[in-house]
């Protein structure tokens, strides 16, 4: 009776593995809702992965994952003088990586934890958190007066565009390389496998740490089923009114009842960033069927996407079949196409 | 040089040859492209001597070759390894703004400088692991022994004041090379730079004292005499070695505007075996930096090691000077084993020195259209 997600154990045991073996720096990402599988199933993950680091995405994140993995905790959000940053466990704070992307959090962040861990980040073209290089270069007053400070690198947050971040990390590396630090570890996001080795052949002196978590979590899709529960089967006659808003049924079919709602994420789709204009169209397709009162549900039948019968309900959906399909019974499963990092299930099953 | 306090901006103008001397012999190291008398040596182009100023005080100095577009009278302005100044700062534009306004009234298009500042290091060791490792294909590829937080700084600075860096590929760049190979001397004797060396080196040396090859070396009007000889060998060497030689005329400015600054600014070095010339070799210096600037060597009796026997003499000279480094000039950045000019990088690896990258030439445009005028033309050159 309900959303699940199903791993096939071995499959994505040997995925998580195969990248782990191929990337000896590779720092996972636990945030958000864990990819789908949960904070705490990654935490368990990466300490079976044997990786020395972890990141998390907040500060709130860490009491999930600390209890379930031993090593170091990298928090990608900047440190901030306020909210769980400054409330954090003096127990946690000595595994923690925090990320620094102001001088001034940096001298803060010092004279409350003299021997904290940090990364300095240095923003790049996708300009979210991080210093400039003139910042970046100031910043080795501040830790020469911190003789217990531990500079743990510097981190680049890119954006995602495969294949075209060379150049500028060969910008970013020289403002790096002249801060008067040792700024040995680089901690990157979104690089190719092509372009971490053009680096590290660029900078052999230094270590690069691929922060990953899409392509570690769910690198290998066949390894990952979600289905839905069918809940309930009416039979309609063209003009019969269902559902919340009473709407009526546009020919004769059936109203299918399945598990999954908004609770869990159906119906919110989470921007795909596909700019393209076959992408845009699509989605103005889409927008144009919802006014019609045909929306297409995530939910499909013996390999067919379905159509929502009206707006996701909090816990389920009702799909509209139309007449000449096969009815599926009551129990029955569907499959569901979600965006892992929007959804969360009822239930995580791993063979 | 000091570095200028906001309340004294740095004035840049012209200043005198001698002043511009005098500086010179007041710094620890300064390119020898970046002397006064190197301006006699390139008289084909108009050229002229730089100051930096922080109130009254000489704090830099530049020498500035005027290079003239065809046709149009303006000219890019050249600053072969310069100039002398306070590279180390984390604040350039106070330096660099002020010269390119001098420059852009004095006619010129564009700049093209080569600070003297190094990027990078890799030390013997490392430079012969990465020749005998096939996967190395350029010194690149190595870990440095030495990564310059101040080298990068420039180059981030000049990056971001938009400077833009001359593609380097492969082979030589069209100016000053940007890998040399340098014999650190400070604090070293005789003895400790010799037994750096690798084993072929020390071998030829005692060779050559064996075989009795004789070193002499000349300078001031000693040379005179002596360069003639020097050139024909030196004509011999370039049509075994295929490159194109200078002509004698082009020497004797040379020797004649640098002797003129410094009694021994400039050396001819000689060495002989029974009498025949088989090896000579100009040696330059300017304070505690010395260069090995031009050789040559016969083809016969090569066993007798003269190239090896002079090649010592003047690390010797240097380091009884009191120099810092002896500077074997050019290499490439290639370690790959079907390379050309790997040859040429063992020779020097023998030295036990160190392979050093500058941060190379770069352009500040002044003029878009004349500069990109320009590109144009020297791409089609």
């Amino acid at each position: 009776m309900s959303l699940t997600l199903t791993v096939d154990g071995d499959r994505w045991r040997d995925h998580l593995r195969s990248v782990a073996t191929a990337e000896p720096d590779l720092v996972p990402v636990a945030k958000g809702n864990g990819y789908g599988f949960g904070l705490g199933r990654l935490a368990r993950r990466a300490a079976w992965l044997g990786v020395d680091t972890i990141a998390v995405g907040t500060y709130e994140e860490l009491p999930e994952v600390a209890g379930r993995y031993d090593g170091s905790l990298l928090v990608l959000t900047p440190w901030r003088p306020f909210g769980a940053a400054v409330e954090l466990e003096p127990a946690l704070a000595r595994r923690v990586v925090h990320t620094i992307s102001r001088v001034e959090d940096l001298g803060d962040l010092l004279g409350r934890q003299p021997d904290a861990r940090f990364v300095l980040e240095r923003t790049t073209s996708m300009l979210r958190h991080g210093m400039t290089a003139r910042e970046l270069w100031s910043t080795a007053d501040v830790v020469r007066a911190h003789p217990k400070a531990r500079v743990a690198g510097v981190a680049l947050h890119l954006p995602l565009a495969n294949g075209a971040h060379l150049s500028e990390v060969h910008r970013l590396m020289t403002e790096v390389v002249a801060t008067e630090l040792p700024l040995d570890t680089v901690w990157v996001s979104h690089l190719s496998a092509s372009e971490l080795a053009a680096l590290r052949t660029a900078y052999p002196d230094f270590t690069f740490r691929p922060r990953t978590g899409t392509d570690l979590w769910l690198g290998d899709r066949s390894a990952l089923q979600v289905t839905a529960t069918v809940l309930d089967v009416h039979a309609v006659e063209r003009g019969d009114g269902f559902g919340y808003r009473h709407r009526t049924a546009p020919k004769a079919g059936h109203v299918l009842i399945v598990s999954g709602g908004t609770a869990h994420g159906i119906g919110l789709e989470a921007p795909l960033g596909d700019a393209s204009l076959r992408g845009r169209a699509a989605t103005l397709a889409r927008g144009g069927m919802d006014a019609a009162g045909f929306v297409r549900s995530p939910f499909s039948i013996d390999g067919k996407q379905r159509l929502f019968a009206e707006p996701p309900h909090m816990q389920a959906s009702m799909l509209f079949l139309p007449h000449g399909a096969r009815v599926p019974a009551v129990g029955d499963v569907v499959d569901v196409r979600v965006r892992y990092t929007a959804t969360t299930f009822d239930r995580v099953v791993v063979d | 040089m000091t570095p200028p306090t906001a309340s004294t901006p740095l004035v840049v103008r012209e200043i005198g040859s001698d002043e511009h001397l005098d500086f010179v012999r007041r710094q620890r190291s300064v390119s020898f492209l970046q002397t006064p008398a190197w301006a006699r040596v390139k008289a084909e182009w108009r050229h002229e001597s730089l100051g930096w100023f922080a109130g009254g005080e000489l704090v830099g100095a530049g020498l500035v070759l005027y290079r003239q577009l065809p046709k149009v009278k303006r000219y890019l302005a050249y600053l072969p390894e310069g100039p002398a100044i306070d590279w180390d700062v984390e604040d350039l534009p106070p330096w660099l703004r002020p010269m390119a306004a001098h420059l852009k009234g004095r006619g010129a298009f564009g700049v093209r400088m080569g600070p003297p500042v190094v990027t990078r290091r890799w030390d013997t060791a490392t430079v012969k692991a990465g020749i005998a490792d096939p996967a190395v294909r350029r010194l690149g590829d190595l870990a440095p022994t030495e990564r310059s937080h101040a080298g990068a700084r420039v180059v981030a600075q000049l990056r971001d004041l938009g400077w833009r860096p001359l593609a380097v590929e492969g082979g030589f760049a069209a100016g000053q090379p940007q890998f040399v190979f340098q014999v650190p001397l400070a604090g070293r004797t005789e003895e400790q730079v010799l037994a750096g060396m690798n084993q072929l080196w020390r071998r030829n040396i005692k060779k050559a004292a064996k075989e009795g090859v004789e070193v002499t070396s000349y300078d001031g009007v000693a040379i005179d005499p002596e360069l003639k000889h020097f050139h024909d060998l030196y004509v011999h060497t370039a049509e075994r070695d295929h490159f194109t030689p200078r002509p004698l005329s082009y020497f004797r400015t040379m020797v004649e505007a640098l002797g003129a600054e410094e009694p021994d600014r400039i050396r001819l070095y000689t060495g002989r075996h029974e009498g025949t010339l088989v090896a000579a070799t100009i040696a330059i210096r300017v304070g505690a930096h010395a260069w090995y600037s031009y050789g040559a060597s016969s083809t016969e009796k090569r066993e007798v090691r003269g190239s090896n026997a002079v090649q010592w003499q003047m690390i010797r000279d240097a380091i009884a000077a009191g120099a810092d480094v002896y500077d074997l000039r050019g290499i490439t950045d290639t370690l790959a084993e079907d390379d050309p000019h790997l040859g040429l990088i063992q020779f020097k690896v023998g030295t036990g020195g160190e392979a050093v990258e500058y941060v190379g030439e770069w352009d500040l445009p002044l003029n878009k259209v004349l500069y990109k005028a320009f590109d144009v033309y020297m791409s089609r050159r």
